[in-house]
């Protein structure tokens, strides 16, 4: 009896944690389709997310198109086709690593930033606080930090893409003795414009993830400073295991 | 005939958990009134505010604001309703990432006035409650009673109608707290304000009410002015109002038991 109890409550916990977000999700829909929709707020969002994140992104991609190059080149010599390693990096980078690697990166950033944020503003009663100044905490809070999200990773992760790339042709070309005008040539032939679009949508899907699971944690937060640090890794967490199952599901779709 | 009350609250309940907060609370408060609901830690007082203001939505019962029902209204016309309304939050809650003058004009701001003349204004309300030259500090640069008194600011800017005060002598030293209860007296003077007011602090009680409720068990246990308090023999209210440990009040881990 007491198992089926512990169950339930397992099963009700999760519930009521999962339903934040369609919850949360829901506000904001409907309040899109009218003003304010405070574009200061949402500009200053995205150099957040955006400008901010420059760093660890392009730090993150420049390494990992150096450790691809790498790696394939280990793997391409044994069949004596390492020509191919500019495509393997290029293709990577634009389909899977860039995206995915930008979206975690941007979880850890900023999605727990979101979070600790607005869940430090829940428990001092600054949101409640927006709420009695007249003010929609929803559009003043959340809407920018979701479209801020899903504006700039989109843009992050072209750069990452192109960063990653050059990172594999310094390696190729110094390190690998490859030749720079046949690497630069395969790096491009074999490239669809689909490869390059869907791992911008992918980016996008990741950016309104991360938004919406981060502000979400941070919103509904309860419990005082421990009730922030939870949420806030709670965030991370999720957004961080959602990006990659998320990952999954669009990939089987777009290539299927 | 009395004037209609610009408060009213009729059979207002809420549960948490299937704990009874509040049970069946009736409650009328006049235009002009200065109206302070007391009781014990848990009694459920903040949660009374809350569903006053609309940031909890009550099980059953209706809250009726300047004769209207708020709950059943759009967002949006709710958010233009809450102009008449002021909060000073127990603990201020200045918004960390503006400076001083930004958190007191907000609303002004919001509602579309020009930077110098909302600034003007934030400016000439900070010198009201005692702070002028301080609009371009950070909240985080404060103490305690000035944040209070910013937040005090913040409330009156926009020159509401209806004051709501969440505990607003917790934590301040008896100094800062008389400086705060003469800023609510010369409020209530001047601007003939309603107010309701959530406290535990008897001088408050005595220095600033109309009317008292004691909130005791989720229920408005004793309603009465300001001079029947002494007068009253209630065993829990006279318990309450003397501060004493001994008595019919039974508490449970620090909280009255319910």
């Amino acid at each position: 009896m007491q198992l089926l109890q512990r169950i339930g409550a397992m099963v009700m916990n999760l519930s009521s944690a999962l339903g934040l977000y369609p919850l949360l999700l829901n506000k904001v829909i409907s309040r899109l389709r009218k003003p304010p929709w405070f574009p200061r707020l949402i500009l200053r969002e995205c150099e957040m997310v955006g400008v901010q994140s420059l760093p660890v992104v392009l730090l993150t991609a420049i390494f990992t198109g150096m450790v691809l190059a790498l790696q394939s080149w280990v793997a391409f010599h044994r069949f004596g086709a390492e020509s191919m390693i500019a495509t393997v990096v290029s293709l990577s980078m634009l389909r899977e690593l860039g995206p995915v690697l930008v979206g975690l990166m941007v979880a850890g950033r900023v999605g727990a930033s979101f979070a600790a944020e607005l869940g430090t503003m829940r428990v001092s009663e600054q949101i409640d606080a927006l709420w009695t100044l007249s003010t929609d905490p929803v559009r003043y809070l959340v809407i920018p930090r979701m479209l801020a999200a899903m504006l700039m990773m989109p843009l992050l992760v072209m750069l990452a893409d192109a960063i990653g790339m050059a990172g594999g042709y310094f390696i190729s070309i110094h390190a690998l003795d490859q030749n720079p005008h046949t690497y630069i040539v395969h790096s491009f032939d074999y490239l669809e414009l689909i490869d390059l679009y869907s791992g911008l949508f992918k980016a996008m899907v990741f950016g309104a993830i991360i938004g919406l699971v981060s502000c979400a944690e941070g919103y509904y937060c309860e419990g005082g400073a421990a009730g922030v640090g939870k949420a806030t890794t709670r965030a991370v967490v999720v957004s961080a295991m959602s990006i990659l199952i998320a990952d999954y599901i669009l990939t089987a779709w777009i290539f299927k | 005939m009395n004037p209609a009350p610009k408060i009213s609250l009729r059979g207002v309940s809420k549960s948490f958990k299937g704990r009874k907060v509040l049970d069946n609370i009736n409650m009328e408060i006049l235009p002009g009134e200065s109206h302070i609901v007391i009781g014990l830690s848990g009694a459920g007082k903040s949660v009374l505010l809350k569903c006053i203001l609309g940031l909890l939505k009550p099980d059953s019962g209706t809250i009726l604001i300047n004769g209207e029902n708020w709950f059943n209204l759009p967002i949006e016309v709710k958010l233009q309703r809450m102009a008449c309304v002021g909060v000073l939050f127990q603990g201020s809650a200045l918004f960390d990432s503006m400076p001083v003058w930004e958190n007191v004009a907000f609303v002004l701001r919001r509602q579309g006035m020009h930077k110098p003349e909302a600034r003007d204004r934030a400016d000439e309300v900070l010198e009201w409650v005692g702070l002028p030259g301080i609009g371009d500090k950070m909240p985080a640069e404060l103490s305690g009673g000035m944040k209070k008194r910013v937040g005090m600011a913040r409330t009156i800017c926009h020159r509401p109608e209806i004051i709501f005060y969440d505990e607003p002598l917790a934590g301040l030293d008896p100094v800062m707290s008389d400086v705060i209860t003469t800023l609510m007296k010369r409020l209530h003077e001047r601007m003939n304000v309603t107010s309701m007011t959530i406290a535990h602090s008897m001088k408050l009680v005595h220095e600033f009410s109309d009317r008292v409720s004691m909130l005791y068990k989720g229920r408005v246990y004793q309603q009465m002015s300001r001079d029947e308090i002494e007068l009253s023999q209630d065993p829990v209210f006279r318990q309450f109002i003397e501060g004493r440990a001994e008595g019919p009040i039974q508490l449970t881990n620090g909280k009255e038991a319910s």
